[in-house]
């Protein structure tokens, strides 16, 4: 609705804490890549941690409640709807937002907290995953993503990782699009894939967690990246290109855990990782340099060879 | 016509009976509170039997109403949560009130005996039972009413259970209270009730079965059997339903086509059978005894020998050659193969339907006409414009054997049906493994013909899920199908292991239980757990079964050629519109629902319809079977006895406050009510075998000139009274 920016939506980003410190291209890509497909991303001041649901949740569910519920007052204080690039900051704010909505003794609660820095949760505003605004055509679609790609990534092979809290727990996922609601095997990230040109490609057991949500990363690291592993194996024998996530938590485990795995158990993948948003963004005629993908742990160049 | 008759039997059994006469004063009082028609006895000649024993105190109204309230304790269920001694004691101080007692199992023979001596000793006029709830006991406390002299209506009904003791167990003061209250409420309308007769009517003797799967086929063959005219309706091209799929049947392991193909030609055969197949319910009217179903015989674009003459066509029609099916150039998936085998546009789905008449799907024939000339001058049985007919039937009763149909598995994504080719439903197995089936018998992998030599049965696929995806309850015969599928591939499969993945195994039934060690004997390998998800070697096409072995507490991945999914199962497409035509409630997952379901499993809560096998709940086939008898045999009762009781419950006009306008007739739901010329007055009239009681006119006529039977004005305001005011002496 914005006039100067010609935007017919406009959001809240929240950037969460992984995409800013560990890969930057991505709050780059979204915002740039969004801007072009008619959604202004306008940042959300102050903002704290979600915080991560395995982390938070598992220790202190009230703690968990009041700090998302902060990011959301933020929010709703700028009378804007939040948009959101990670599948941990979705299960925390989204869940948050939906749960203190509609359980009064929950809201009583926190705002009974929040009452000691003068902010109250009115629930006033909704939460959207960048990735869900670029599928639903009531605010981009595939259709208007595929028009907006100027360097088509033809030829590439790229796998998709959904990650866990994007479709899980199924019960409490409440998307618009009915295909967002396969929870075991959906097939909508395929589709955006496909509208930038490039080939996605199936792959064993494509549903499997990173190994690194719920604390396991932080618990027990071998195990987490036993499963990491696992994937990859799976990866390689589909010969993808590459793997594209919509979840920066994903997309560190996917990335830095191959030179972990390197270290530890001497295999060698040399899988890049980009976020959908980076994606978007090469599709769409931005640099590598511009979308950091210099920054990530395993390099993008043989990847890029093909797609540029 | 009928009016006239009804109103001349009313007069005789007035002047012919001594206890009117008694009743005369208590008109007049009655009348003054509002003109009670209800007390002149309105009995067609049956009613007027049960009538006789009426006593003389039988019709005393308000004034000196001597009201018994009888407390019963339902063993604890009603005890329990509430203090009788407290109820007993406030129930002695309602107005009206001439004797309170109560009594550990009121509904026992030696409660009703309370309540029959009570009526005896104390000269009561109406009784009140506060207890269970009617739905279980009214007509067990209407009938003790009878027994005890007075008329069976004089009696009302307390809900202090269902709706009191079984809710607010943690309450005892609160339950207590409200028991009191509910005691009040009662006795108000029974001091006011009045002596009412059943109205029987004649039935017709004819009934009708909707659906004809094994359950729908045996009601039918047990109501022809006992000499009554039986429709039998089935939507498909032929009876059978899913049984006539089936390959062996457990636990004896019989053929099913060997079990149910004489039936089925008896069911054809039939003399008191007209079976009417590829046709649906498409309107109902009536009531028990009085059915007006209207079918619709959906085009089948082919008319049998019968449909042929009538057309003109001397010794034509279908006679089953199959000269159509070869030249037809549409090709389809065969529905009945679970679409593994083609059929074309003119087709019969197996070689055993009966009646053995080509049906041509209109949905994919491209009316071509080659057809037409293959089946010839002679038998020109193909007419390609056919259209629906509908055709009109009475009956007397009406029998639900809807059956089921798969849960669409593919929902539960996870297992990858129809994603992964070598994942197949226990239906489609059953096709398969089937001399008769696509394969001829040959179990073979789809992805690429060979032979599976490790097999996972993953039960529960869909059933007794709670994740919102699949269903809660259980399909209850996919356990032991499962053991069956199991020792037909040992048996055919010589090495072939088959490994059945399951939460508990289900064998409850008769023989079913050794069954279930012989499988074990004959080398099915057995895990606990429930598969989490299947994932498909993209080479080889093989799967890997996901899972947990909860017995040795350890993950398993177990790689197999073939995954059977026991697929749960839902009620079939149709059910709900058609339960819907008969009043016919369901349970919240879609199953119809029994009028009781320990007590009355067969009947429903409209007078006349009854279910029989799954589709009130999942049966296997000899639950079905007897489940199909049961409901036989109660749709019988009614025709037999050849004529039906309807309950007083309907509206009367009180003709001198009748200002003849007339809305009410076109509110009545039920087409009910009439105006009619009477003495040179426009009046309402009406037709008591059509009203069934809901009271919409009642409550509308600005003229108050509609008496509700049962429910009249003055009862309604004096409940609320005594509710609102109390009512205590
Ligand atoms: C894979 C599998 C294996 C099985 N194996 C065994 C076994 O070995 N032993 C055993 O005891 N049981 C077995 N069963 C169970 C058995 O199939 C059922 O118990 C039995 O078929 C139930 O019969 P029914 O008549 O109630 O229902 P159905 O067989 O479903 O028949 C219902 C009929 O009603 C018709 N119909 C439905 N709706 C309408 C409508 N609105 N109007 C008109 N017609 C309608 C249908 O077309 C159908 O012909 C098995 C089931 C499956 C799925
Ligand atoms: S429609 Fe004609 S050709 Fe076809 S089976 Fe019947 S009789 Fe034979
Ligand atoms: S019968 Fe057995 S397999 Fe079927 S739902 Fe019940 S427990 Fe599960």
């Amino acid at each position: 609705m914005s006039e100067e920016s010609g935007a017919k939506h406009k959001f809240a980003f929240y950037l969460g804490c992984i995409a800013p410190n560990r890969y930057p291209g991505c709050e780059a890509a979204s915002i740039k890549a969004m801007k072009k497909l008619g959604v202004e991303l306008v940042p959300l001041k102050g903002a704290s941690c979600c915080p991560a649901p395995g982390a938070f949740g598992s220790i202190d569910l009230n703690v968990w409640y009041a700090m998302a519920a902060r990011n959301l007052v933020l929010a709703e204080q700028m009378k804007m709807d939040i948009a959101l690039l990670c599948n941990g900051c979705y299960k925390s704010i989204w869940e948050v937002n939906h749960k203190l909505k509609h359980n009064k003794d929950l809201r009583d609660g926190v705002n009974e907290v929040l009452k000691e820095i003068d902010m109250e949760f009115k629930g006033t505003i909704n939460v959207y995953h960048t990735a869900e605004l670029l599928y639903n055509e009531r605010f981009v679609g595939v259709d208007k993503v595929r028009d907006s790609v100027t360097n088509p990534l033809t030829g590439a092979r790229i796998a998709v990782h959904y990650g866990c809290h994007i479709v899980k727990p199924h019960k409490d996922r409440e998307f618009e699009k009915e295909a967002m609601l396969n929870t075991e095997h959906p097939t909508w990230m395929e589709e955006l894939v496909a509208a930038l040109g490039a080939t996605p490609v199936e792959y064993r057991n494509k549903m499997q967690c990173c190994g690194a949500g719920g604390g396991v990363r932080g618990y027990d690291l071998v195990h987490s990246l036993d499963i990491t592993n696992e994937k990859l194996i799976n990866l390689k024998e589909v010969k993808a290109d590459a793997l594209t996530d919509i979840c920066p938590f994903c997309q560190l485990q996917f990335d830095r855990g191959q030179i972990e795995i390197q270290e530890k158990f001497g295999v060698t993948y040399n899988l890049p990782v980009l976020h959908y948003a980076e994606l978007l963004g090469l599709a769409q005629g931005m640099s590598p340099q511009e979308l950091g993908l210099d920054l990530h742990g395993i390099s993008c160049e043989p990847f890029l060879q093909k797609v540029l | 016509m009928m009016a006239e008759k009804k109103k001349a039997t009313t007069k005789k059994t007035a002047s012919k009976k001594p206890d009117t006469k008694k009743a005369a004063p208590m008109k007049q009082e009655v009348k003054k509170q509002a003109p009670a028609p209800a007390a002149k006895p309105k009995a067609a000649p049956a009613a007027e039997k049960a009538a006789a024993p009426a006593k003389a105190v039988s019709t005393t109204q308000q004034g000196d109403a001597r009201v018994g309230v009888f407390i019963c304790h339902c063993g604890t269920n009603i005890a329990g949560s509430m203090d009788i001694e407290a109820v007993q004691e406030a129930s002695k101080r309602i107005p009206n009130v001439a004797f309170v007692d109560n009594y550990k199992y009121m509904c026992s023979m030696p409660g009703q005996t309370v309540i029959q001596k009570a009526v005896h000793d104390n000269k009561l006029t109406a009784v009140v039972v506060a207890a269970c709830t009617p739905r279980l006991h009214e007509p067990t406390f209407r009938t003790a009413t009878k027994d005890a002299g007075l008329n069976p209506f004089r009696f009302e009904m307390a809900n202090i259970r269902d709706q009191n003791s079984w809710v607010h167990m943690h309450d005892r003061v609160g339950s207590t209270e409200k028991a009191i209250d509910a005691i009040k409420i009662a006795v108000a309308k029974a001091a006011l009730l009045q002596d009412l007769h059943p109205k029987s009517v004649p039935v017709e003797k004819a009934a009708m079965v909707v659906g004809a799967g094994v359950a729908g086929m045996q009601a039918a063959l047990d109501l022809a059997a006992a000499g009554i005219k039986t429709y039998l309706i089935e939507k498909d091209m032929s009876i059978g339903g899913r049984m006539s799929q089936l390959d062996k049947t457990f636990p004896t392991l019989d053929c099913s086509q060997c079990i149910l193909t004489p039936k089925m030609v008896d069911v054809g055969r039939s003399e008191n059978i007209e079976l009417m197949t590829w046709s649906e319910v498409h309107e109902v009217e009536g009531y028990i005894g009085n059915f007006d179903v209207t079918i619709r015989k959906k085009a089948r674009g082919v008319m049998t020998p019968k449909e042929a003459e009538a057309k003109g066509i001397v010794g034509g029609g279908c006679n089953g050659c199959g000269d159509c099916d070869g030249v037809c150039p549409v090709i389809k998936p065969n529905e009945f193969e679970v679409g593994m085998k083609p059929r074309k546009a003119i087709y019969i789905n197996h070689p055993q339907v009966v009646p053995l008449i080509y049906t041509i799907d209109f949905d994919s024939c491209v009316k071509c006409g080659l057809c037409v000339t293959a089946c010839g001058p002679e038998k020109r049985a193909i007419d390609l414009e056919m259209k629906d007919e509908f055709v009109k039937v009475k009956v007397d009763t009406v029998i639900l054997a809807l059956g089921y149909e798969i849960f669409p598995i593919e929902k539960k994504e996870e297992w990858g049906y129809k994603r992964y080719e070598n994942v197949i439903s226990s239906l489609e197995f059953e096709r398969l493994i089937c001399a008769s089936g696509p394969t001829g018998g040959h179990l073979v992998r789809p992805s690429d013909g060979k032979t599976p030599m490790k097999i996972g049965f993953v039960l529960c696929a869909g059933s007794r899920d709670n994740t919102g995806t699949g269903k809660p309850y259980c399909s209850r015969f996919c356990c032991m199908y499962s053991l069956k599928h199991a020792h037909q591939v040992i048996e055919k499969i010589p090495g072939c292991i088959p490994y059945l993945f399951y939460m508990d195994i289900r064998s409850f039934g008769k023989m079913y239980e050794e069954f279930y060690y012989r499988i074990q004997d004959e080398g099915a390998k057995f895990i606990r757990g429930r598969v989490a998800n299947i994932i498909e070697d993209p080479k080889t096409k093989n799967l890997h079964v996901m899972t947990d072995d909860t017995l040795l507490d350890r993950p398993i991945d177990m790689e197999v050629d073939m995954v059977v999914l026991a697929a749960a199962i839902q009620p079939s497409d149709d059910t709900n519109r058609t339960r819907k035509l008969f009043g016919v409630s369901c349970s919240m997952d879609g199953w119809l629902l029994e009028a009781h379901p320990k007590l009355n499993p067969c009947g429903t809560t409209t007078a006349g319809v009854f279910l029989a096998g799954v589709c009130q709940g999942p049966k296997d086939i000899p639950d079905t079977v007897a489940s199909a008898e049961g409901a036989a045999s109660a749709a019988s009762i009614p025709i037999h006895m050849g004529e039906v009781e309807l309950e007083p419950y309907f509206a009367q006009c009180i003709e001198e406050k009748c200002a003849g306008w007339g809305m009410c007739v076109n509110l009545c739901p039920y087409s009910a009510l009439a105006l009619v010329e009477k003495d040179g007055r426009t009046v309402m009239q009406v037709t008591e075998a059509k009203c069934k009681g809901c009271g919409t006119c009642g409550g509308f006529c600005p003229g108050g000139a509609i008496w509700m039977q049962h429910f009249t004005t003055p009862q309604i305001c004096a409940q609320i009274d005594a509710f609102l005011l109390g009512g205590e002496q």
